[in-house]
C-alpha cells in the first residue's frame, strides 16, 4: 500500500519539477531573447548616432568656413 | 579575452540554491524555487543594465540634438546674412581683403578618449571590482631617484609617455636640423618618403640615417622591379667623372657627359648602361606623348620666366634629363650634404626610373606623369623641356656645373616654385594649416582649441615638470576615483595633449617644408614611387 502511493508521489514531484524547470527554462529564454535585443538595440543605436555625429561634425566645420567667409568687419582686429 | 561591458548577475540560476544547513520537505521544489528567484535576480539585473544603455543612449541623443539646434540656428543666421550680400552695393577693396582676418578652424580634437573619465559605468563596476595595485607607492620615500615606485608595477600613461617623448624629441631635433638647414635640407623627408609611402609623416622624418635609408630604398626599389644603381651614394665631382669616363671608354661622350650628374658608381657598369638606355627611353616618350601634358603645367612657364635662370638654364642646357631631375637637389655641394641628397636623390631619380619603366609599354605613361604632385611635375617638365638640348649639349658644361656657384641659384627656384602648389588641390587645404601653424609659432595661445591648453603652453620648461608632477599625483589618487583628481589629473595633461604635441609638430614640419621647398615634392615621388 505504502510504497506504489509513494512511487506515485516521487512520479509526480519529479513531473511537477520537470513542469518547473520548464517554466524556468522559458523565463530565461526569455531574458536572454530581451538581452539579445537590447544588445542589438544599442549597437544599431550608437552606430546611428555615430554616423549622425560625424555628419555633424562635418556639417559645423562646413558652417565654420562658411561663417568665416561671410563674416567681413566683425573679426577684423 | 573579451571584456564583457555588462554582466548580467547571478549567471548560474540554479547552483547552490539548496540550503545545506536545515533539510526541506521537498528538496526539488527548493531547487525550483530558488532558480525562481535568481532568474528574478538576472531580470533586475537586466534591467538595470536596460536603464544604463538607455540612459546612455538618450544622453547621445540629446547631445546631438543640442548640436544640431545650436547648428540650425547657426545655418539660418548665415542664411539671412547671405541674403544680405549684394555684391553690387559692397565693395571689396583690395587692403580689406589683406587686413582680413585670417580663416582659422577651431578643431576640437578628440583626446583620452580611453580614460576613467570616458569609461561606461558598467565597465567601471567591473573595474572597480579588480584588485588594487600593491601599494608601492607608499615606498617612494624611500627611493632615491624620485620615481613612482608604482611606476614600476603598472603605469597607464606608459606608452603615451613613451610617444610624447618620441614626438618632442623628434620635433626638436627637426627645429635643430633646420636650423643648420643648408647642409642637409630635405633628407628626412625625402629618405623616408621611398622606405614606404603609407607610413605616417613622423615616421618619414624619423629616418635619419643615411646607410639605412638607402639600403631600405634600394630593397624597395628592388621589390618594385627596378634595377638600382648605387650611384646616388657618392656625389661625383668632375675630376671622378675623368676618372669614370676613363673607366667606361666604350661610352660615346654623350653618354659620358650624363654620367657626372648620374653619379655612376664605377663598381656595377652593367646597371650603369640599362639605365642610361632606359633614361633615353624616357626622353624619347618625353619628347612625343608626355611633353604637351607636361607643358600645360603652370609651374613651368613661371620657371621660366623668371630671370635668374641664367646660369640655370645653362645649367639645365648641360643637363641631360636625369641629370636635371636630380639638379635641384644637387645644389648642397658639401661632402656633407651626401646625407641628405641620396635620399632625395633617390625618389626623384626613382621616380625617373619608373617613368621610364612606365613609359616602355606605350599608352600609361602620361596620366602616370600627371598623377605626380605638381611641384615635381615642374621640375619634370623643365625636364622634359631641357632634354632636347641635353642633346646638343657639349660636355663641357656639365662639368663646370657640379661646382658651388650654380647651387645658391639654382636653390632659389624650387622656393619660388613653392609658392604655385596652391592652383592644384593636394597643397591648398595645406596651406591655411600652414597660416594657423604659424600663427601658432608666432602666438602659441592662439591655436588652442583645446580648453587646457593655453595654459599649459606658454610657461617653458620648470611648468612642465610640475604638470609632471600632477599628473602623477593624478595617477596615484585616480585609484581612489575622486572626480576633482580627474580634472586635476586632465588639467594637467595639458602641454602633454596630442593635440598640442601633433600641431607643434605639424607646425615644424609645415615651415620644415616651406623653407626646405621640395620636402613635398620628395614625398609626392615616394607616393608616386610606391603607387608605381
Amino acid at each position: 500500500m505504502a510504497t506504489p502511493n509513494r512511487g506515485e508521489t516521487v512520479q509526480k514531484q519529479i513531473q511537477q519539477d520537470w513542469v518547473n524547470r520548464e517554466y524556468i527554462e522559458i523565463i530565461t529564454i526569455s531574458i536572454k531573447k530581451i538581452t539579445d535585443f537590447l544588445n542589438s538595440f544599442d549597437l544599431s543605436c550608437r552606430s546611428k548616432l555615430a554616423g549622425l555625429n560625424e555628419k555633424l561634425t562635418t556639417l559645423e566645420r562646413k558652417i565654420d568656413y562658411l561663417e568665416a567667409c561671410v563674416t567681413k568687419g566683425e573679426t577684423l582686429t | 579575452m573579451p571584456l564583457p561591458k555588462r554582466v548580467i548577475e547571478p549567471i548560474h540560476i540554479t547552483r547552490g540554491t539548496l540550503p545545506e544547513d536545515y533539510p526541506l520537505p521537498s528538496e526539488l521544489e527548493g531547487v525550483t524555487n530558488g532558480s525562481l528567484a535568481n532568474t528574478v535576480r538576472q531580470l533586475s539585473s537586466l534591467s538595470r543594465h536596460a536603464e544604463d544603455l538607455f540612459g546612455e543612449l538618450a544622453r547621445d541623443a540629446q547631445q546631438l540634438y543640442d548640436r544640431s539646434n545650436s547648428l540650425q540656428a547657426r545655418i539660418d543666421r548665415l542664411a539671412i546674412k547671405v541674403t544680405q550680400l549684394d555684391s553690387t552695393v559692397e565693395e571689396v577693396s583690395l587692403q580689406d581683403i589683406h587686413t582680413r582676418k585670417a580663416f582659422k578652424s577651431s578643431v576640437v580634437f578628440d583626446q583620452q578618449i580611453f580614460s576613467r573619465a570616458t569609461m561606461p559605468t558598467a565597465m567601471l563596476e567591473t573595474y572597480t571590482t579588480c584588485d588594487r595595485p600593491p601599494p608601492l607607492d607608499k615606498l617612494n620615500c624611500y627611493r632615491d631617484d624620485g620615481k613612482d615606485g608604482l611606476k614600476f608595477y603598472t603605469d597607464p600613461n606608459y606608452f603615451f609617455e613613451l610617444w610624447r617623448q618620441e614626438m618632442l624629441n623628434d620635433t626638436e631635433r627637426m627645429m635643430h636640423d633646420r636650423g643648420k638647414k643648408p647642409h642637409r635640407p630635405r633628407g628626412g623627408g625625402g629618405g623616408g618618403s621611398v622606405v614606404d609611402g603609407g607610413q605616417v609623416n613622423r615616421h618619414k622624418k624619423r629616418v635619419r640615417q643615411p646607410h639605412s635609408t638607402r639600403e631600405r630604398q634600394k630593397q624597395i626599389a628592388r621589390e618594385h622591379g627596378e634595377h638600382i644603381m648605387p650611384q646616388n651614394t657618392i656625389y661625383r665631382t668632375p675630376q671622378q667623372l675623368q676618372q669614370q669616363s676613363q673607366m667606361q671608354p666604350h661610352l660615346p661622350p654623350e653618354d659620358l657627359a650624363m654620367i657626372p650628374h648620374q653619379q655612376i658608381l664605377p663598381r656595377p657598369p652593367r646597371p650603369n648602361s640599362i639605365e642610361i638606355r632606359r633614361s633615353y627611353q624616357q626622353e624619347v616618350t618625353d619628347g612625343i606623348p608626355s611633353s604637351p601634358t607636361y607643358d600645360e603645367n603652370p609651374y613651368q612657364h613661371g620657371m621660366y620666366g623668371q630671370g635668374p635662370l641664367s646660369s640655370e638654364s645653362l645649367y639645365a642646357g648641360g643637363t641631360p634629363t636625369r641629370g636635371g631631375k636630380i639638379r635641384p637637389s644637387q645644389p648642397p655641394p658639401a661632402p656633407p650634404s651626401n646625407n641628405s641628397t641620396p635620399s632625395s636623390n633617390t625618389p626623384t631619380r626613382n621616380r625617373g626610373a619608373s617613368a621610364g619603366r612606365d613609359n616602355l609599354p606605350p599608352p600609361p605613361p602620361p596620366p602616370e606623369a600627371t598623377m605626380s604632385p605638381p611641384p615635381s611635375n615642374g621640375i619634370l617638365a623643365r625636364v622634359a623641356n631641357d632634354s632636347p638640348h641635353s642633346r646638343t649639349a657639349t660636355p663641357e658644361p656639365s662639368e663646370h656645373l657640379p661646382p658651388p656657384p650654380p647651387v645658391k641659384q639654382a636653390s632659389p627656384p624650387p622656393v619660388v616654385a613653392a609658392p604655385p602648389p596652391p592652383p592644384p588641390p593636394p597643397p591648398m587645404p595645406a596651406m591655411p594649416n600652414g597660416d594657423l601653424v604659424k600663427m601658432l609659432e608666432s602666438s602659441l595661445p592662439k591655436l588652442t582649441p583645446v580648453k587646457d591648453r593655453p595654459m599649459a603652453k606658454p610657461p617653458a620648461v620648470d611648468p612642465r615638470n610640475d604638470l609632471l608632477k600632477a599628473i602623477r599625483d593624478g595617477i596615484k589618487l585616480r585609484k581612489v576615483e575622486k572626480i576633482e583628481q580627474k580634472e586635476v589629473e586632465r588639467g594637467g595633461n595639458g602641454l602633454h595633449d596630442v593635440a598640442s604635441i601633433l600641431a607643434r609638430r605639424v607646425a615644424v614640419e609645415f615651415s620644415d617644408s616651406d623653407s626646405g621647398s621640395e620636402s613635398e615634392d620628395s614625398e609626392g615621388w615616394g607616393e608616386n614611387e610606391t603607387s608605381a
